[in-house]
């Protein structure tokens, strides 16, 4: 219960989440579907001493990125959708059907591994309806993505 | 009855024995590792801590005394909610099991310590290996990271990536990076960043294969590395590229785990990456091996699953999604028109992957996937028998040849090179097309006399990226260094060489065309420094043991010297570690030149 309850505070499952965007802005809520990722911070040069930037992470955001760290299911308060270059990944995996984004993705829900196998097929059936258009964003996937499961008998248990 | 006794008598003696011993305790290999103590493996710092930070140690010579360490900590973390036992949770249970501390909740009031804890935990710890990729000489060695994953099942990005690198503020400019990254200018530091950033950085990115080693680390070893990892956060090492790099202070961590493992006791000069699986391997501690190609090798893998025709539409289809409805593609069957889009999506992501958002090929890629979400699933081709890294032959080399130039004199060389790898060398586990090497020395003697040097590479690599319909690479190569060449009469000259260009794949041959560019430093000539332009072009072929290549490279200077070397060379890996190399070569120079033949056997190592 507690599981799912964090899951969806920081997945944007919740009521009031909708009307703040979980976790604060620079969470990537407002990141697009194909947002470039010229924000990674990848230069040539960097790789020979395999380099990380000033600010580099230890698994805690505190006043790093200005996400809450409310709850700490996937990566300690940062939205696994709103990071660079995912929700395009989840995107192609709901697309057709399997593959590793989408498994984290339902993993970081709480979706039992019995669950799986249909969590996948409801999001490859209603990838349209998640992914209405190009300019969609990660939070209105959430919303779209938990709308999906609550009209499922097997998968709404996880939204309640 | 019995039992009880020793009970009894153990509870008294242990903690009485244990007190008297603080002195074996700091020279336990458990508490040499967590003071990462320099065993002996560089050559730097022997004896000491690895460390590089005050803040680090307890005691004021902590860097040097493990037993003042030892006993500074004993004194600051015994007292009932010291506040150190919150920086140091590996240390206090290193001390409450070998001092029987009983302390109840010993970090209830570690409020920061504990929410980490909780985020971070793993039940497998996995050592990946991001492997070389052309086109960046950075890379070529590969790099190490370890991932700590909190299940067994495939939800790997979820998992969190513990990184060692050089903390730089970005500031610097280029080649000053690059110097204090070799010199030791900038502090290393342990990262844990999600795993999903690792993958997006190296495999959607940079294009480069992951190899994911599975340690063979039980349940409270892998707690051990975690509270450990807890006690670096922020804390400097020194960052050496060359030995105390990424991959060996991963050896740091894994001696934590397990103290026994022996990792650190051989001097590592010149840690390659691909070194440490094998020093991990060899003690027993690798248990499974997973290959993560990347995103342009799995584009490859479904380029070469279509016929040429297949090919040519899918290319179009991404530069012009309305092809969708052609009569072309409708004929298609269901299978293959899936095969075409989604090798049209997968190239127009790839090709759009670093720049910022822009709304034709938002519209475009979306267009594909709705319509890939249409059609059957593809399943990706897998690559065939990849080459694990480190299957490949040993980094260090010694080669001995003899041969016989211009038909009249013979002559025997011994190189030797440090690192790393050559074009015509066993090309299994390394990236083909590739080449670096760095340092290599030969010695040549005649009848007539004594051992000269012949060459010293201080550098060479050689970028032969192949192009095709989907992935149009520059070829390049940069060289250095000293080497015997025809100016009035053969003489060492100094050279800096370097080119770009391009290179094809045509089943097993891979020609390649480059132009050059050479600077160059001799007795003969007037100036300084020469430059001379010219090509560098040739063939390679490679059917099981056996590379081929033949090629030339001319240059022409500026004092009007005109010059080439063409060569047929072939070597055949006949094992792993051992290679016989066969290579005919003419020197020429306006109006002459000489032959040359060699036969070479190499043996590799390390």
């Amino acid at each position: 219960m507690k599981k799912t309850l964090i899951a969806a505070a920081l997945l944007g499952a919740s009521t009031s989440a909708m009307a703040v965007a979980p976790g604060g802005p620079g969470c990537g809520w407002g990141n697009m579907l194909f947002e470039g990722k010229s924000g990674l911070p990848m230069h040539l040069l960097a790789t020979i001493v395999n380099g990380t930037s000033g600010n580099a992470t230890f698994g805690m955001t505190t006043g790093t990125n200005g996400c809450d760290t409310n709850g700490s299911l996937t990566y300690s308060g940062q939205s696994l959708l709103g990071m660079t270059g995912v929700m395009e990944e989840v995107a192609q995996d709901m697309a057709t059907g399997e593959g590793e984004a989408l498994t984290a993705l339902s993993v970081s829900m709480g979706i039992e591994t019995g669950d799986r196998a249909r969590f996948n097929a409801v999001m490859h059936e209603n990838f349209a309806v998640i992914f209405p258009h190009q300019d969609v964003t990660a939070e209105e996937v959430m919303a779209s993505i938990t709308d999906v499961m609550k009209q499922d008998e097997s998968l709404s248990k996880y939204l309640a | 009855m019995r039992t009880g006794l020793l009970c009894v008598l153990l509870c008294w003696i242990v903690p009485a024995l244990a007190a008297n011993s603080l002195p074996e305790l700091a020279n336990s290999p458990r508490w040499q590792a967590l003071m990462h103590i320099n065993p002996g493996a560089t050559l730097r710092d022997r004896g000491r801590s690895y460390i590089d930070d005050d803040s680090y140690f307890l005691a004021d010579n902590g860097k040097q005394d493990p037993l003042a360490e030892l006993t500074a900590t004993v004194a600051a973390l015994e007292p009932a909610a010291a506040p150190a036992r919150c920086r140091f949770p590996a240390r206090y249970r290193f001390l409450a099991e070998h001092l029987d501390w009983q302390h109840a909740s010993p970090f209830g009031h570690c409020e920061a310590y504990s929410e980490w804890r909780s985020a971070v935990q793993a039940s497998r710890v996995v050592l990946v290996f991001p492997a070389a990729y052309l086109n960046s000489p950075s890379s070529m060695f590969g790099h190490t990271l370890l991932r700590l994953d909190q299940g067994k099942d495939s939800a790997v990005w979820l998992s969190w990536a513990v990184n060692f690198g050089a903390v730089s503020t970005g500031a610097d400019n280029s080649l000053f990076y690059i110097y204090r990254g070799l010199a030791g200018g900038y502090p290393g530091r342990f990262a844990l960043v999600p795993y999903v950033q690792k993958i997006q950085e190296y495999s959607h990115m940079e294009n480069r294969d992951m190899w994911e080693y599975t340690l063979d680390l039980d349940q409270q070893e892998i707690d051990w590395l975690i509270e450990h990892l807890w006690e670096l956060k922020d804390i400097n090492f020194d960052y050496y590229f060359f030995d105390e790099n990424c991959s060996f202070r991963l050896l740091e961590l894994v001696e934590v785990a397990r103290p026994d493992s022996r990792l650190l006791t051989e001097l590592r000069f010149a840690e390659v990456p691909v070194n440490t699986i094998r020093a991990l391997d060899e003690r027993g501690l690798v248990s499974g091996r997973h290959y993560r190609p990347s995103k342009a090798v799995e584009l490859d893998n479904l380029r070469r699953s279509m016929t040429p025709a297949q090919q040519v539409l899918a290319r179009r289809l991404a530069d012009a999604p309305a092809l969708l409805e052609s009569d072309d593609f409708q004929r298609a069957a269901p299978r293959d028109q899936a095969l075409m889009v989604t090798t049209a999506y997968r190239y127009l992501r790839l090709q759009n992957r670093k720049g910022a958002r822009d709304p034709k090929v938002a519209k475009d890629s979306f267009t594909l996937l709705t319509k890939m979400n249409q059609l059957p699933p593809v399943d990706v081709p897998v690559t065939e028998n990849p080459e694990p890294p480190e299957s490949g032959h040993g980094t260090q080399m010694l080669a001995l040849s003899g041969g016989q130039r211009d038909g009249e004199w013979d002559f025997g060389e011994l190189s030797y090179r440090l690192t790393y790898h050559n074009l015509l060398d066993n090309g299994y586990g390394f990236l083909r097309g590739a080449q670096i090497e760095g340092m290599g020395l030969t010695l040549r003697s005649t009848e007539s006399g004594d051992p000269k040097l012949e060459a010293l590479d201080v550098v060479s690599i050689r970028s032969l990226a192949p192009r095709n319909r989907f992935s149009k690479p520059l070829s390049w190569y940069v060289e250095g260094g000293l080497e015997r060449a025809w100016a009035g009469r053969r003489r060492l000259v100094r050279f800096v060489q370097g080119g770009a260009g391009g290179s094809w794949a045509i089943g097993n041959w891979q020609p390649y065309l480059l132009t050059s560019l050479r600077m160059e430093n001799n007795s003969e000539f007037d100036t300084f420094l020469t430059p001379g332009a010219g090509l560098d072009a040739g063939l390679l072929y490679q059917r099981g043991n056996w590379q081929w290549q033949v090629g030339s490279v001319g240059h022409y200077f500026t004092n009007d010297t005109y010059r080439h070397t063409s060569e047929l060379a072939v070597q055949w890996a006949f094992a792993r570690q051992h290679g016989l190399r066969a290579s005919l070569s003419r020197e020429g120079w306006r109006g002459d030149g000489v032959n040359e033949f060699k036969l070479q056997w190499r043996w590799y190592f390390d």
